[in-house]
């Protein structure tokens, strides 16, 4: 038995589960359709600029009464030739 | 005009039946007229908590059917003047519920009553359905593991779309020394965790045990108990005192209400 041992109590693990599993159970879509829309910006968008798909954050949230969509896309550079 | 109030869960065996018992016992006893509902139509069990189950007659889908009227179907209690059992049917299923019927009929009772609680069944079906549709407020009880707050975010979320905005939460089954060393989830993780107002937790507790064992009110077999002075305070905080949380801790939205289930 180690009298030093630092063990981290299954109360906060519990809690960190919990957070992982309600964000998505709050989320609307379920992750395959999330993902399809996700890509589906990212191609619109790349027609207009230049950006790095990895850093592209997109939440949906919903408050009392309505539904927000937030996309976090932090632009590089504008495209020359938009389509 | 009464107040109509939900006492739902989501996830079954958390206590919804037993709070329900002795809230509204408690509320009894501060002087108001009481009536709780089993909602649990074909699963009756608030009778068997109450020891009420040799005294009914007729239950509330009597009612609903035109078989009797809301008088008869109402049991007194043994021993509180003031307190009354509305009891669910044993042999119809939730499909031959009619929900506005059950509307009609706890619309008609808020007249004569100061509170009426509803004893939901678990799950997110007609049950709960017809048990939420007449209320304005619900209680909310979990016990503090993953299961019972999955399910009652769920439960909030449904509740808080169909209007129900006013909200409590009641952490069942608190046992302080396992929080105390980490085994359990704290009331304060799960306040934050599912963004509702705390209006107690009440601590696990042989003597709940003992007086369902026996059909006896909390109040009445254990006044001094922990979990019957939990349940004390409330009932006087759904009344609108203002009543300090015992030695627990407090209660506080934290930053995870942020993000706001569906």
């Amino acid at each position: 038995m180690n009298l030093f041992r630092i063990t981290k109590g299954t109360s906060a693990i519990a809690e960190e589960r919990l957070k992982l599993i309600l964000v998505q159970d709050r989320s609307l879509l379920p992750p395959a359709k999330f993902e399809q829309m996700k890509e589906d910006i990212v191609d619109i968008m790349s027609n207009y600029f230049d950006f790095n798909t990895a850093d592209i954050v997109i939440n949906i949230q919903r408050e009392s009464k309505k539904t927000l969509l937030e996309a976090i896309i932090p632009v590089l550079s504008v495209k020359r030739k938009t389509r | 005009m009464g107040r109509t109030i939900v006492v739902t869960a989501g996830k079954g065996g958390v206590g919804k039946t037993t709070v329900t018992a002795n809230l509204g016992a408690l509320l009894t006893k501060l002087g108001n007229k009481v009536v709780v509902v089993d909602m649990d139509i074909g699963l009756r069990n608030l009778d068997v908590v109450m020891g009420l189950e040799n005294r009914v007659v007729y239950n509330i889908m009597d009612v609903s059917d035109g078989k009797c009227k809301i008088n008869q179907a109402l049991v007194r209690d043994k021993t509180l003047p003031g307190l009354f059992l509305l009891p669910a049917s044993q042999i119809h299923t939730k499909k031959d519920i009619n929900i506005d019927k059950i509307v009609e009929i706890i619309s008609i009772i808020e007249n004569s009553f100061d509170y009426i609680l509803l004893d939901s069944p678990a799950g997110i079906e007609k049950g709960f359905e017809s048990a939420s549709a007449p209320a304005k407020e619900a209680l909310i009880v979990v016990t503090p593991d993953v299961s019972s707050v999955r399910d009652a975010d769920r439960v909030i979320g449904i509740l808080e779309n169909r209007g129900i905005l006013a909200i409590s939460l009641i952490v069942n089954r608190y046992d302080i020394n396992l929080v105390n060393r980490k085994k359990m989830l704290n009331a304060d993780s799960v306040v934050d965790i599912l963004g509702l107002d705390l209006i107690g937790m009440i601590p696990e507790d042989k003597s709940v045990i003992e007086s369902t064992n026996k059909g006896e009110l909390l109040v009445n077999y254990a006044n001094g108990s922990p979990a019957n002075k939990a349940f004390e305070n409330i009932s006087r905080r759904i009344e609108g005192e203002d009543v300090p949380f015992l030695n627990f801790n407090s209660q506080r939205r934290g930053i995870f209400s942020l993000f706001r289930r569906r």
